[in-house]
């Protein structure tokens, strides 16, 4: 029995151990991993579900509603309320849809959804099916059919470009701290105002939090926190205008297709092109244009394959805005800004005279480099307005030279620095997504792209960028704004809106122009105005106004593109005496700017102003 | 006076003035803390079903009551009478527990056959098999001629276990397989069993439980908890759904606790078997750590008391039986809260007097019985 007494003690030490185990054990996981166990323990059993808010609306200047939101009626299944009957619930539903069971199914089956949440199963479906399953609950125990809000466009593909689209949000953008809050179902603008003006449209997601038990089954629902709705956009876009704009965009391009073109011995591709039209006192876009296009529509219920394919891999590229995501050469567009320059700069005076050759050779240079004039033709001595009128080549030239020579002198890039003045070479700031900045060469530009300048700095650069040609690019959008301010005195940020509203109309936020004024006196600018006022009357643009009543204000533009026919320019401005709108054409392939880019301007204007111009629109080859 | 067992007590050496307070008290906390904590794992799945939420909780303390009668009955007679009887009573625990296995006569779940269904109560043999078999361990070995048992009487000895747990263990119910092993190897222990034996029996059972693995004994869902023990991070989810669950309840628990009737884990029923096998995540997310640890401590003085009774015992039958039903609480408990609080693989145990079940509440009265009954008795 003694030997019991020691075996039990063993037996006694070995169940204290049993209970030393155990506390510290508990110990553990109730105090130290205590905090954690508990949220642990609150997620088991808190589920939370976003309510989609109402996407904000998209109006133009008065008003009139571009993109609005319209109800899809979308059937949902509750999983954990079909119960027994689940086969003939879904072949019921099978045959209404016309979608086979087995589908459905295969719907069902997905982990997108807790087992509480409804699985959508079919959207846009007919009245009818709503009907049907509202008739006879019985045998569609379950099924739910809800009103869902999805994207509407009553002006059909207008403004396409400048609206965008939506669509869900990606996997890149989920990771971005910009859509910080954002499900992984939730829709974002993916282009145009949808995608910049995105937190202001897309409100504030509503959130329902229920408890539920381990079934899924919920047992009480919290008070919800309703979604508030997105803003409006109220634009600066005038419908009128951009219907006008777009028709008259097309049927340029369609004609300009008619026009045979000698250089290249076939009629002209004019494959592509864009207007803008600005109003120069405040920067408001009132009506942006880019062919080829598409329909904001077609992502409302995704893509079919050949809308993808057009839209992501054909060459025409039409989800590219031309107006301000693709840069060209402005060509003789871009002469009224050097012309400043060089007056600017003592390289010329408004009352001398600067002779016009056919041809100009930089001096000094011996490489046997011969600037043509665009026609091939002198001119004889001619003041700036004149050389403007005619779009004189060589006088630039010559200034281009000058520049250069200042350059060499003074290290100082005066005929850059001025462009840059009137917003070229930089992003205009506009608020649509992913803007193309153009390019003004200068000394910068050239030593970053050593492949294309392998002699580094040479003169020609200042050459071709004096009549707007080379390298110096830039948007539609661009030219716009620089002739905008040319008109008002005033570089304006374009922008597209004016203000945001919240759902009663109120004022949320404005968005001016930010203006300021361009370091030139008026004198300067009204003597530049008046010449580009007698490209019209008497100049390159003059057979295409000869028969409108329209004081308009211009120039025209042809920047070569080898391999490429010419791009064709107009910018104008009308009325010159009071600019109210400032309009630019850009045509790709479109030959000389008087030829295809002017008579789509004047169009316009006339339509505009209701002020018919007689006889055909059809310019004369000039540039 | 009184005649018991045929002997004249002395006044003073009446066993009624010897019962052991102190263990009846602990009895009927932990006995009372059941009531409170099945209520609580309970309430919310019957009223969500419609039945009456005390349900559960009622027939627990009938159970409860037909267990109090027990502890009386068991404390009244000598307990030297079960010695008298052990053979009976051990052959009475092989017939039941082979009676189970017969299809019409015991009830299965899970692919388990386990259980008697009697007038609504279901009655588990392999509960009161132990106590069986801790009688027939406790008078063999102290009928011993030798005051160390030789080979021989190991051998015996090991035959009466082996018996019983065979059958237990083909049932299949594991758990309880492992009790009995823990309490015949605690008695051979406290019997004096040489060093040398018990080391053979430890390797014995090795080999046993290897070759019930190769053998194909163990079912794939047994393999599945020890896996899940083992190597927690790569279980399946499902597989170790109790155990996180478990884990999560006891947890958040904290310090002090959720609060009597707000454990989030508990009202909303995310712990599986919570009212039978998973009853202490109950205290730990409702009552904390400090409610834990006064578990802990009602069990650490339940246990006390009977490794006490066995010491105080004068005679050997007593001193054995006490042991028997000491490893018997003390390895129920251990397996059971262990396995909750994850640093024991999941076996279908009971906690002794909290966990909701009728055979296990009897059971585990009939031990407090005996405890006391040895106690009252313990000069001789």
């Amino acid at each position: 029995m003694e030997r019991s007494g020691s075996r039990l003690k063993i037996l006694a030490f070995v169940v204290a151990f049993m209970f030393v185990a155990l506390s510290t054990r508990l110990w553990f996981l109730q105090v130290l991993a205590g905090p954690q166990h508990d949220r642990d323990a609150r997620d088991n059993s808190l589920r939370t579900v976003a309510t989609d808010a109402l996407r904000g609306d998209i109006l133009d200047r008065d008003g009139r509603r571009l993109v609005h939101n319209r109800i899809s009626l979308e059937v949902r299944i509750k999983r954990d309320e079909l119960g027994d009957e689940a086969e003939a619930t879904l072949a019921h539903l099978s045959e209404i849809l016309g979608v086979p069971a087995q589908e459905l199914g295969e719907e069902l089956d997905t982990k997108l959804y807790y087992s509480y949440q409804p699985v959508p199963v079919a959207e846009f479906v007919p009245e009818q099916v709503y009907f049907k399953v509202r008739e006879e609950p019985e045998k569609f125990q379950g099924v739910e059919v809800v009103e869902q809000s999805v994207r509407s466009y009553p002006q059909g593909p207008l403004a396409a470009h400048l609206v965008g689209w939506v669509g869900q949000i990606n996997a890149q953008e989920i990771d971005d701290p910009l859509f910080a809050g954002y499900g992984p179902s939730d829709l974002v603008g993916k282009a145009g105002i949808e995608a910049t003006y995105e937190r202001w449209l897309r409100g504030e997601p509503g959130e329902e939090r229920f408890l539920v038990n381990s079934d899924g089954e919920v047992l009480r629902e919290f008070d919800p926190r309703p979604a508030e709705p997105g803003h409006d956009l109220r634009l600066s876009l005038d419908l009128n205008v951009q219907r006008i704009v777009e028709d008259e965009l097309v049927t340029g391009l369609q004609r300009a297709r008619t026009v045979f073109d000698a250089s290249t011995g076939r009629n002209l591709a004019a494959n592509a092109g864009a207007v803008v039209v600005l109003d120069p006192n405040t920067g408001g876009i009132v009506a942006m244009a880019s062919w080829p296009t598409f329909r904001p529509s077609w992502f409302v219920k995704g893509l079919s394959p050949e809308q993808d394919h057009y839209l992501n891999a054909s060459k025409a590229a039409p989800s590219l805005s031309r107006a301000t995501q693709i840069t060209y050469a402005p060509g003789s567009a871009f002469k009224p800004f050097v012309a400043l320059a060089a007056l600017k700069e003592g390289r010329a005076t408004m009352g001398g005279y600067y002779d016009c050759p056919a041809e100009y050779v930089h001096p000094g240079d011996e490489s046997g480099t011969i600037f043509h004039n665009w026609d091939g033709v002198g001119a004889g001595s001619l003041s700036i307005a004149q050389g403007l009128k005619v779009s004189c080549d060589t006088q630039y030239y010559k200034w281009g030279s000058d520049f250069y020579f200042l350059d060499a002198q003074t290290n100082r890039q005066e005929l850059q620095r001025r462009v840059k003045q009137w917003g070229f070479g930089q992003p205009s700031d506009v608020d649509l997504p992913a803007e193309a900045a153009g390019t003004v060469p200068d000394r910068k530009y050239v030593t970053e792209h050593r492949a294309r300048y392998p002699d580094g700095w040479i003169p020609g650069i200042d050459i071709l960028l004096a009549i707007g040609s080379g390298e110096m690019k830039a948007t539609p959008l661009q030219v716009a704004q620089a002739y905008a301010a040319l008109a008002s005195g005033k570089l304006c940020r374009p922008h597209l809106v004016s203000r945001i509203e919240d759902g009663a109309g109120r004022v949320a936020k404005k968005i001016g122009g930010r203006c300021r004024r361009v370091p030139y006196t008026e004198a300067e600018l009204n003597y530049i105005r008046e010449a580009l006022r007698s490209v019209t009357t008497g100049g390159t643009a003059s057979s295409v106004f000869a028969s409108c009543s329209l004081d308009v204000a211009g120039k025209t533009g042809t920047a070569e593109r080898p391999p490429f026919q010419d791009t064709s320019w107009f910018a104008g401005i009308v009325p010159a005496e009071r600019p109210e709108y400032v309009v630019v054409a850009t045509v790709e392939q479109g030959g000389f700017g008087a030829e295809t880019a002017a008579p789509i301007v004047r169009n316009i204007m006339s339509r505009i102003y209701r002020a018919p111009c007689e006889g055909p629109a059809l310019g004369e080859a000039e540039d | 006076m009184d005649l018991v067992a045929g002997r004249v007590y002395a006044d003073e050496r009446r066993p009624i003035r010897h019962i052991d307070g102190f263990l009846l008290l602990v009895t009927a906390i932990l006995l009372l803390l059941g009531f409170f904590l099945i209520y609580s794992a309970t309430n919310q799945t019957l009223d969500q079903d419609r039945l009456d939420p005390f349900l559960r909780v009622n027939k627990q303390m009938v159970t409860a009551a037909m267990g109090v009668v027990l502890i009386l009955v068991m404390a009244t007679f000598d307990y030297r009478f079960l010695k008298v009887y052990a053979g009976f009573i051990y052959a009475g625990v092989v017939v039941t527990l082979l009676l189970v296995r017969v299809p019409f006569l015991g009830s299965s779940a899970a692919g388990a056959q386990r259980w008697f269904e009697v007038g609504g109560f279901q009655i588990t043999p392999s509960e009161f098999a132990k106590l069986g078999l801790i009688v027939m361990l406790a008078a063999s070995l102290s009928e011993m001629r030798h005051s160390l048992p030789t080979i021989q009487d190991v051998i015996r000895l090991c035959g009466v276990v082996l018996l019983p747990l065979l059958l237990v263990f083909t049932q299949p119910d594991i758990g309880t397989s492992i009790v009995i092993v823990a309490i015949a190897a605690g008695m051979f222990l406290v019997a004096g069993m040489s060093g040398r034996h018990l080391a053979a029996l430890v390797v014995i059972c090795l080999v046993l439980i290897a070759a019930a693995f190769q053998l194909g004994v163990i079912k794939e869902y047994q393999l599945d908890r020890i896996r899940a023990f083992i190597d927690r991070e790569n279980t399946p989810a499902d597989v170790r759904y109790n155990l996180d669950q478990a884990e999560i309840a006891v947890g958040s628990g904290g310090l002090f606790g959720q609060g009597y009737l707000h454990g989030r884990q508990t009202t909303l029923d995310y712990v599986p078997e919570q009212h039978t096998d998973f009853i202490f995540t109950v205290a730990g997310e409702e009552f904390g750590f400090v409610g834990a640890v006064f578990v802990l401590t009602l069990f650490a003085l339940l246990l006390w008391r009977s490794i006490r009774i066995a010491f105080l015992s004068k005679d050997p039958f007593g001193t054995y039986l006490a042991t028997g039903v000491a490893i018997m609480f003390a390895v129920q408990m251990f397996v059971n809260i262990g396995m909750v609080i994850g640093i024991m693989p999941i076996t279908g145990i009971p906690l002794p007097f909290l966990s909701y079940g009728g055979s296990s509440m009897l059971a585990s009265c009939i031990g407090v019985g005996i405890l006391l009954n040895v106690h009252m008795r313990r000069f001789k």
